[in-house]
């Protein structure tokens, strides 16, 4: 058993080849173990002191967000919110604001929850996650590294170092919405997020959603291509039917599926339009579920 | 006596809380103390068929392993002795303790409770109270015809407690009606949930053992360890250090006797620290479920002629405190209306659930809802105003309640006023919002309580209570009562409470009464000593004794305040002769007649000393896609007689309201087919956060109430949490369009609701 | 396995020697010897552990204590300002945002931290700031009026 305080990246990714987990914030690590989810690893790389991986870079493609990044920088970042809201919007609603300051992003990402707040966000932003090992780093896609509930393909060598997200086109705009019974301390019943770009004459020039919480990983959307042309309503009013339709939720303690199935498809009609008002200029406070409709600060 | 006003009273135990430096029960510890674990049955009902504790006490560093052969073979319980302190052969529930262990640590006596071998042959599972009603249903209790119980209970079967009440000629009653109005309500358990989970340190000296626990009620646990460990009262002391909230889910005895049985076997201190886990599914405590069944006969003048409630409640496994419920409940399924023809029937019924207890007003809020959205009901089938019906049909000063109780004066009628003028009722709001109403009742308890209060050479004072504090502050209160009594200040007393061998007896924090019964005994007891010092007084000012008044820390002559002596001075005098001590207990008032009534399974919870009222107005709105509702405003009126501390009363009612709205919305225990709780965690058992919390007017109406307590105070801790899920519950109708029939009235279920009536809302 | 580490806390340092599966809350506890953050429910999900780290909230239920190394940590035994009352203790007995006070410690570690980054905080933003500090007694009025009343006492001072 070990416990090692990376100074540096080579010090983590060293510690990773001799077989030790990362831990950053550790609330999922820590909670899960307790609730025997998985026994806390008897090796452990503190991964929280490593300069340079809890920075927002901008970049000529777009901005670089290090692993290490905690949900409260994400959440009231300026250009996060104004550029990639959707990503802002998930991580305001992680956890408590304790879990905001000391959650990262690269934990929520690696811990694999299909229901976690930040993964349809960038999935609908086209993210990609840089993984590096002692040997190099590649990049892949979201839909590539989540292969089922907490589990990922990425190898154990293998840091989550930071994630890639491109510039939004002109005209664009994003949000996430999850259902919640409460305005705080929850966790996504269901969720979704959307990227709209609008064409000049106001209709929907492309449109991305994904889905929280109704199947193993999140759930991308497919077959919106054809929507392209319609007014927001129209397509939202498609979305929220092609999101029910192929969603494959579980029924839970939360939620029957039969439920999960239907306001899925409410989360994204709602996602859709918010997308498409921030992709009109017009700004909606993050997160939307505090913002706007029945979670609004009254 | 002066009454001064303390309009920002600071609690006399609020600088330990505010620093970090106040000690509860799990703070403590003691040299040589051992961590205490159960071993639960983990099957909610089958007989043992080995038990094997041998591997567990092989362990290095375990000192203790119990089970039922080790301690006295009593079958206890405070209606029905249904109970042992651990299984006898069978389990009954998925928490029910097979074993105790006392270790060295945590991971040692968890080693161990893991070592200790169980088997079971499973049992049929009564999962559900109705079905456990028929005649053919599988018993809980195969032998519960031997056991004892309180003489006045009315048990057969799975039955462990009938209750009814009768008045007038429900056949007739309905027969005058121009509509009978059916409905059915579900209301599931739910939890008391206090933030401390419960923690018990057990020391034993020589014969003697003091245990140092987080109850709301120490004498009721001492009783409890006396009668199971087979000790005398004067050998068990029982310390509450802080406690950290109970409403409820810490009254009754629960653990105490098994950490002082380790103990007393491993001669060692053990001390005993609940997870949030264990606080959800061990306790003996837990809102019970119930169902209703209601027909009210209504004439057209709105005039209710009838009504009919059968109520079955979920009693779990063993009926602890429940015993009372079948009758209360049925007070609460009749409801504080004028009604010449009634009967209500409640059976508190077995299953292989969690016990159920007392959970602040038992049986009243789910009651409550039920009633009330069914009243509702009623008051729309015949095209009245539901408050204009509830003005017409809830009882009133000089009115006869539902058991035949005949009301002095009493606010009801104001509390319907003030809530539905503060919620701002009849204004028109947008499509998506609607304010309903309910009225709700409880009763005072009047109690035996006691108390002394001694004042000290240097004129410092201080009260010895068996009073217990949980939170409320009613505790805190009792030192403006004696303070004014022998004209000093409230912080020129302090506190010495919740310590069975110090203090005399008292009930506990436990059915609003501290005030109402302490209240009485330290007012009488200060008032022995205020006698004291005004003769002391006479004497050194050559006066009469019934012209001293004791007021601002000085005795005068009235009339005259410039003839004074400092209460210190005449403490000083005392300190050299007869010593300023007084001792109070004082006459509970007596419960009222009942005229007219008959009460099957009488247990005296149909006749009530100045009964509470209040009526809640609460505005919400509903997210027609979805069925997530929000609480927009929460108007509550309450008569719970004279306020004395308004700051604490306030924070009673903002407190039980809030409670009340996770109740209506999101608190709900939901079990598997196995009969184990599905939600006992925080994250699945959802309480209000700060953020859902709607802004609140909160009104007292304050009048003469006969029989009350000190200064014509009630009790006011439970009340506030009876009639808000009601209120929800008839808002929500009005969108939905018709009532949500399952309490909570989660997201889903509205959802369901809405569906069922094709009441959908359109695009959001 | 044992590992002998220096924990700082209210600016003491404090010698401790645990498994490093330990979280910070049970050493704090135990070990350091301050009582006044509680366990309420070894979740994330109540608050009753809050503490700073570093002046941010965390749950020290779910934090290991080997993670703290080189940290400041501050308890509510670190709130009071000399032997006075820090305002905001003051201000929530005044107001009666005191009840059974098991959730009080973290309730203001969590405002001290919310006024720390946000000195004029709106009424949404205390009351999301707190949002994950259950109480059960209060129903939380009077704790977000005290952090409020606090926060204007303290911009004019």
């Amino acid at each position: 058993m070990s416990f090692t305080i990376a100074r540096t990246l080579d010090e983590a990714l060293a510690a990773l080849a001799a077989g030790a987990r990362p831990i950053a914030g550790g609330t999922d690590l820590v909670v899960g173990a307790r609730h025997g989810k998985a026994p806390l690893p008897a090796d452990l790389v503190a991964i929280d002191r490593i300069p340079g991986l809890a920075e927002v870079t901008v970049t000529a493609a777009g901005i670089t967000i290090g692993a290490a990044v905690s949900h409260h920088t994400l959440e009231g970042h300026p250009l996060i919110a104004s550029t990639y809201s959707a990503l802002a919007d998930g991580s305001a609603l992680v956890g408590s604001p304790a879990t905001r300051h000391v959650g990262t992003l690269g934990g929520n990402i690696m811990n694999a929850s299909p229901a976690m707040d930040t993964g349809a966000g960038l999935t609908v932003l086209g993210a990609e996650v840089e993984l590096r090992a002692q040997a190099g780093s590649r990049r892949v896609t979201l839909a590539d590294l989540w292969t089922a509930p907490g589990r990922t393909s990425a190898r154990p060598d293998e840091l989550c170092v930071a994630v890639h997200v491109p510039t939004p086109a002109p005209r664009s705009g994003s949000a996430y919405l999850r259902l919640e019974y409460r305005r705080a301390m929850e966790i996504a019943v269901v969720g979704a997020a959307a990227a709209v770009t609008l064409a000049p004459d106001g209709s929907v020039a492309a449109v991305r959603v994904a889905l929280s919480a109704v199947a193993p990983t999140i759930l991308s959307l497919g077959g919106l291509e054809t929507l392209a042309g319609g007014s927001v309503n129209d397509v939202a009013a498609a979305v929220a039917a092609a999101a029910s339709q192929q969603a494959t939720p579980i029924s839970d303690v939360r939620a029957t599926d039969h439920y999960r199935r239907h306001t899925v498809g409410v989360m994204a009609r709602r996602a859709v339009a918010a997308a498409a008002r921030r992709a009109a200029g017009e700004t909606i406070a993050i997160p939307v579920n505090r913002s706007i409709g029945i979670g609004a600060a009254s | 006596m002066t009454v001064t006003e303390t309009p920002r009273f600071v609690r006399a135990d609020g600088p330990d809380k505010v620093t970090g430096s106040g000690r509860y029960t799990a703070d403590l510890s003691l040299t040589g103390m051992l961590t205490a674990k159960f071993k639960y049955a983990g099957v909610a009902h089958g007989r043992i068929t080995k038990l094997d504790t041998s591997a567990a006490k092989a362990i290095p560093g375990v000192f203790a392993v119990l089970t039922q052969a080790d301690v006295p073979n009593v079958r206890f319980g405070p209606f029905v002795q249904d109970r042992t302190l651990f299984a006898d052969g069978v389990v009954r529930f998925e928490a029910e303790i097979v074993a105790a262990v006392a270790a060295i640590d945590a991971a040692t006596a968890q080693r161990a409770v893991d070592a200790i071998v169980v088997e079971y042959e499973l049992l049929p599972v009564v999962n559900d109270a109705e079905a456990a009603l028929a005649p053919d249903a599988p018993l809980v209790h195969p032998d519960w015809s031997s056991y004892g119980a309180a003489r006045p209970m009315v048990r057969n079967r799975n039955d462990a407690s009938f209750a009814s009440i009768a008045k007038g000629d429900v056949e007739a009653g309905m027969a005058q009606a121009d509509h009978v109005v059916r409905s059915r309500y579900v209301a599931d358990g739910c939890h008391a949930a206090p933030i401390e989970p419960r923690a018990i340190v057990a020391q034993w000296e020589g014969d003697k053992v003091t245990i140092w626990s987080s109850t709301q009620v120490p004498f009721d646990a001492r009783a409890g360890v006396c009668e199971t460990l087979e000790l005398p009262a004067n050998r068990v002391r029982i310390i509450v250090p802080h406690l950290g909230g109970g409403f409820g889910g810490k009254c009754g005895f629960h653990q105490e006797a098994h950490v002082a049985a380790l103990a007393r076997a491993a001669r060692r201190p053990v001390r005993l620290v609940f997870s949030r886990r264990e606080e959800f599914l061990a306790p003996d405590k837990r809102r019970e479920g119930i169902t209703y069944e209601f027909e009210t006969g209504v004439r057209n003048d709105g005039t209710i002629t009838a009504r009919r409630v059968k109520m079955v409640l979920d009693n779990g496994a063993y009926t602890s405190d429940a015993g009372f419920f079948s009758q209360i409940g049925a007070m609460h399924g009749l409801g504080p209306y004028r009604i010449p023809n009634l009967l209500a029937e409640a059976h508190l019924v077995y299953t292989n659930h969690q016990p159920s207890g007392s959970v602040r007003a038992p049986t009243a809020p789910q009651s409550c809802w039920a009633l009330e959205s069914h009243t509702d009901e009623v008051a729309r089938a015949i095209g009245i105003d539901p408050v204009e019906f509830r003005r017409r049909n809830a009882v009133d000063t000089g009115a006869e309640g539902p058991s035949g109780q005949l009301y002095g004066e009493i606010g009801v009628q104001q509390c319907i006023a003030e809530a539905a003028r503060l919620a701002g009722y009849g204004q028109t709001l947008p499509a998506d919002e609607a304010i309903g109403l309910a009225i709700g009742w409880w009763p005072s308890f009047s109690v035996p309580s006691g108390a002394y209060v001694k004042i000290d050479g240097d004129g410092s004072g201080q009260i010895i209570t068996g009073a217990q504090e949980c939170g409320t502050g009613s505790v805190m209160t009792l030192r403006q009562l004696a303070a004014d009594e022998v004209g000093l200040r409230a912080e020129d007393f302090q506190l010495v409470y919740q310590d069975t061998s110090v203090a005399p007896y008292d009930m506990g924090a436990t059915g609003s009464q501290t005030l109402f019964n302490n209240g009485r005994a330290v007012v009488a007891a200060a008032a022995q000593v205020a006698e004291q010092l005004r003769q002391l007084a006479a004497n050194r000012l050559e006066a009469d004794p019934a012209d001293i008044v004791l007021a601002d820390g000085r005795a005068h002559v009235a009339g005259t305040p410039d003839r004074s002596v400092t209460i210190a001075k005449l403490a000083a005098i005392a300190a050299g002769g007869e010593l300023l001590i007084g001792h109070g207990s004082g006459a509970p008032p007596e419960a009222p007649a009942l005229v007219g009534s008959t009460c099957v399974g009488n247990v005296g919870m149909a006749a009530w000393v100045a009964p509470q009222f209040s009526c809640h107005a609460v505005r919400v709105k509903l997210d027609r896609d979805t069925g997530v509702v929000r609480v927009l405003h929460v108007a509550a009126a309450h008569d719970s007689g004279t306020i004395i501390n308004p700051l604490a009363a306030e924070g009673q009612v903002q407190g039980a309201v809030i409670m009340g709205i996770g109740q209506a919305l999101t608190e709900g225990t939901t079990y598997d087919d196995a009969g184990h709780q599905r939600n006992a965690a925080l994250l699945e058992y959802k309480l209000q956060t700060c953020a859902d919390v709607p802004p609140m007017a909160v009104h007292f109406v304050q009048i003469n109430t006969p029989n009350a307590g000190p200064r014509g105070a009630k009790g006011l801790a439970e009340a506030p949490n009876v009639a808000t899920a009601a209120a929800i519950s008839n808002a929500l109708a009005q969108l939905v369009g018709q009532p949500v029939r399952q309490l909570p009235m989660t997201a889903e279920r509205v959802w369901n609701a809405m569906n069922a009536t094709g009441a959908q809302g359109g695009a959001a | 396995m044992s590992e002998s580490i220096s924990l700082r806390v209210n600016g003491i340092d404090y010698p401790v020697t645990i498994d490093q599966g330990r979280n910070l809350l049970s050493v704090i506890r135990t070990e350091v010897g301050l009582t006044g953050t509680k366990e309420g429910c070894d979740d994330c999900e109540c608050g009753a552990c809050m503490v700073l780290l570093d002046g941010q909230p965390i749950n020290s239920c779910s934090y290991l204590a080997v993670q703290a190394q080189g940290r400041e940590i501050t308890t509510v035994e670190g709130v009071l300002q000399g032997d006075a009352l820090h305002p905001l203790q003051r201000n929530l007995l005044e107001e009666g945002g005191v009840q059974c006070g098991f959730c009080t410690p973290g309730m203001i570690m969590s405002a001290t931290a919310l006024l720390q980054r946000t000195p004029a905080p709106t009424e949404e933003e205390v009351r999301i700031g707190l949002s994950g500090n259950l109480c059960r007694c209060t129903g939380y009025s009077k704790i977000v009026q005290a952090v409020q009343r606090t926060a204007a006492e303290l911009a004019d001072s």
